[in-house]
């Protein structure tokens, strides 16, 4: 989605007034904390300078383009108007296109958790000595690009691949079971790709679990399954709630697995922003859909963060949330 | 709580157990990988109602000895008996043992009641009879006013109390503590100290408690184990092992201590008199060895007299007769500590050097350099193993480091 926008970007330059507003808002927060002296901010700078140009114009330029008007044959009417908005949410076909986005990270989500927390509750707890090395295999899948590690679950899931064909082969299935162009394989992709991330969010939120607390539950009588569920379960939510924001947030702005495995067939977000601008040339409806999809995560965003700060009074038993 | 013992789970055996409550028959544990054993054949047993410190240095397998009663680490050999029916093989969580960790561990996501509850919450109790012991395992510990502040709001010494009505809400078959103190600052150890103490004796439950901390093990417990590398050294009352140790471990780990090295001189009736380089003969109470063998005195320094070598003779309020005859020794250095004055004392020209501690005040100060007379009462002096068969590795004790230059002194005077 950003990419396209900053592609995009360098042919029609953004109105002055945007940048400005951006960065004098980074500005702003700057004396929350402590003040920074005058090396933090030249150390600063760069990276500053960096996501105002990456980042902020060019959203400032999508927030733009959304409020202009299509014409026909991909031309622009440069204008003020929600009319473009409007077009949109009153089409079904675009809440079909965010309830699949919606499905697609739901899905993708409780598959990746239900898969990476056992792993990561194996690698947070084990004294092995192999312990570095089992980390690095569970985060290895990273180093391959993940538009070939879905190329190659076509080449597993598909009607000639290698689940499709062992099945025939022994006679199992009549004919090949639908497991990719379909919602089915997409899951079954992401859910693989975003499992490194999900073992890496989790690991890192488990700082609670601590075995002598695990072994004061046994020595009071609760059973393994009691240590689980009463003991291990609560502390290591934390990393669970943060793997959880991080896997659906992936899989909402998610677009190659999608697009290759579904078959054009699985429709979400990230892949009718893509048509909507390349295919049809309709700028404004790809920069809506855009806006739409940034409002989702500022949603989940806002939700994840009240959750997470429910979980920390737990803890601490503040009454008060602080940031 | 209120009904002394009553344990839940513990079927006591046909004929009870003249043994003991808790009885250890040559528990061992041994961690592959690991050169020796952690825990070589423990034997010992606990009276019902009674309180074992389980003393030694850091990595004397103390710890290990009591996870194994517990149940979280499996012995390598050897049986641990609860009434005397055999635990060995019962998983943790069906041992009933009311466990107090050295971090505490508690449930940082529970309340303080939740945490005292968990227990009974285990062991399917009502919800009723639960309110009902909680509040009164609170009360037990004085807590019951912070039942539902979070663990993360309490301090040190509150978080240990919540730990110890954790552990005995259950009403367990015993209490096991690890270094319960070790977490506290000073004043807090002696409050929590006398505490732990009043609570195991208002409940009547055996206790069995870790500790490196000689004062601890001393002031708390009804019998004292010493552990020195995965062996017990010795185990008897507080007296037993502080005023007649088995061995030189023991009377360097318990207490401060000058051991004197010597030969065996012979024996006076029950008392063996010593040949001490530098110090000349001295009588001991020990088991007697014969003439010729190599042998140390223990002196304790508190129980060594002091007077001012200005006189002819002994001065007056300095015991006579009993005691050997009063040695001359030079004042190297005194310190003062509020209570007491700790003196290192080098007896006649070239002697040992002895710490010799008396209490402030009431006596003058001996000031460095100034010659002065040491006696001690006849039942001060007790005899023990030479530094050959130092098995244990006192060097290891923090407790007797101090002692140590008195105690390796006579090296260097003796042929």
């Amino acid at each position: 989605m950003s990419g396209t926008a900053t592609a995009a970007g360098d042919t029609v330059p953004g109105p002055k007034g945007g940048p400005r507003t951006a960065a004098s808002g980074d500005g702003a927060r700057a004396p929350r904390g402590p003040r920074p002296g005058r090396t933090a901010l030249f150390l600063l700078a760069p990276g500053a300078l960096a996501l105002l140009f990456t980042y902020a114009m060019p959203l400032v330029w999508v927030v733009r383009m959304a409020l202009n008007e299509p014409l026909d044959g991909g031309a622009i009417r440069q204008t003020l108007t929600f009319g473009t908005f409007t077009q949109v949410l009153r089409d079904g076909h675009y809440w079909k296109v965010i309830g699949q986005t919606l499905q697609l990270g739901v899905l993708v989500t409780v598959f990746t958790l239900l898969l990476a927390y056992p792993v990561a509750l194996f690698l947070a707890r084990t004294t092995s000595r192999w312990r570095s090395l089992l980390m690095a295999l569970a985060v290895a899948p990273l180093l391959i690009s993940s538009v070939a590690r879905t190329f190659g679950w076509m080449a597993i899931l598909g009607n000639q691949g290698l689940i499709n064909k062992t099945l025939q082969a022994l006679a199992l299935t009549d004919g090949p079971l639908p497991l990719a162009n379909n919602m089915t394989g997409v899951v079954i992709a992401s859910v693989e790709i975003y499992m490194p991330f999900a073992i890496l969010a989790m690991i890192s939120g488990f700082g609670r679990l601590e075995p002598e607390l695990e072994r004061a539950a046994a020595s009071l009588g609760a059973n393994r399954l009691a240590v689980l569920r009463r003991v291990v379960l609560p502390l290591t939510l934390p990393g669970v709630l943060t793997a959880a924001l991080l896997v659906f947030v992936l899989s909402l702005s998610g677009y190659v697995t999608p697009r290759l495995i579904g078959g054009g067939r699985v429709f979400v977000l990230a892949t009718e922003i893509y048509d909507e601008a390349i295919t049809s040339l309709n700028w404004p409806v790809a920069a809506v859909l855009s806006v739409l999809l940034l409002v989702l995560f500022g949603i989940v965003i806002v939700l994840y963060q009240r959750a997470q700060r429910a979980l920390e009074r737990r803890f601490t038993g503040e009454k008060g949330a602080s940031r | 709580m209120a009904e002394p013992t009553a344990p839940a789970a513990a079927t006591p055996a046909a004929g009870g157990s003249p043994a003991g409550h808790l009885t250890l028959e040559g528990l061992t544990k041994t961690y592959p990988g690991q050169h020796g054993a952690a825990v070589r054949g423990i034997d010992l047993s606990v009276e019902r109602g009674s309180m074992l410190a389980v003393l030694g240095p850091s990595g004397c397998g103390k710890s290990t000895t009591l996870r194994m009663i517990a149940g979280l680490v499996a012995p390598t050999a050897g049986r641990v008996l609860v009434d005397g029916r055999d635990i060995t093989g019962i998983p943790v969580h069906r041992r009933d043992m009311g466990m107090v960790f050295q971090s505490y561990a508690l449930f940082p996501h529970l309340d303080v009641a939740r945490n005292v509850a968990f227990g009974l919450e285990m062991r399917k109790v009502s919800r009723s009879e639960r309110a009902r012991r909680v509040a009164e395992a609170l009360d037990l510990v004085r807590l019951g006013h912070l039942a539902d502040r979070r663990i993360a709001q309490l301090s040190g010494g509150q978080q240990q109390r919540v730990a110890l009505a954790r552990a005995l809400v259950v009403r367990p078959t015993l209490l096991l503590l690890d270094e319960p103190l070790s977490n506290l600052d000073a004043q807090l150890r002696g409050e929590m100290r006398d505490e732990i103490r009043r609570i195991q004796q208002e409940t009547g439950i055996t206790a069995v408690f870790v500790t490196h901390d000689q004062h601890e093990a001393l002031s708390m417990a009804d019998r004292v184990a010493v552990l020195a590398q995965g062996r017990l050294e010795q185990i008897g009352t507080p007296e037993d092992v502080y005023e007649r140790p088995a061995g030189r471990f023991v009377a360097r780990f318990v207490g401060r201590a000058n051991l004197i090295e010597g030969t065996v001189a012979g024996a006076d009736g029950p008392r063996t008199v010593v040949e001490l380089p530098g110090v000349g003969r001295v009588s001991a109470l020990g088991e007697p060895r014969p003439a010729g063998a190599r042998a140390a005195v223990l002196l304790r320094p508190h129980r060594i007299a002091l007077a001012p070598a200005t006189a002819d003779g002994p001065a007056a309020g300095v015991p006579d007769g009993s005691s050997a005859a009063p040695l001359r020794g030079t004042v190297l250095s005194a310190g003062y500590s509020g209570e007491s004055l700790a003196y290192r004392i080098r007896v006649g020209a070239a002697g040992p050097v002895l710490d010799v501690e008396r209490p402030a005040g009431p006596e003058a100060t001996h000031a460095p350099g100034t010659e002065v007379l040491l006696t001690w009462d006849a039942s001060a002096a007790r005899l023990v193993d030479a530094a050959e068969d130092d098995r244990a590795g006192a060097d290891s004790a923090p407790g007797a480091a101090d002692a140590v230059p008195a105690a390796a002194a006579p090296h260097g005077v003796t042929p």
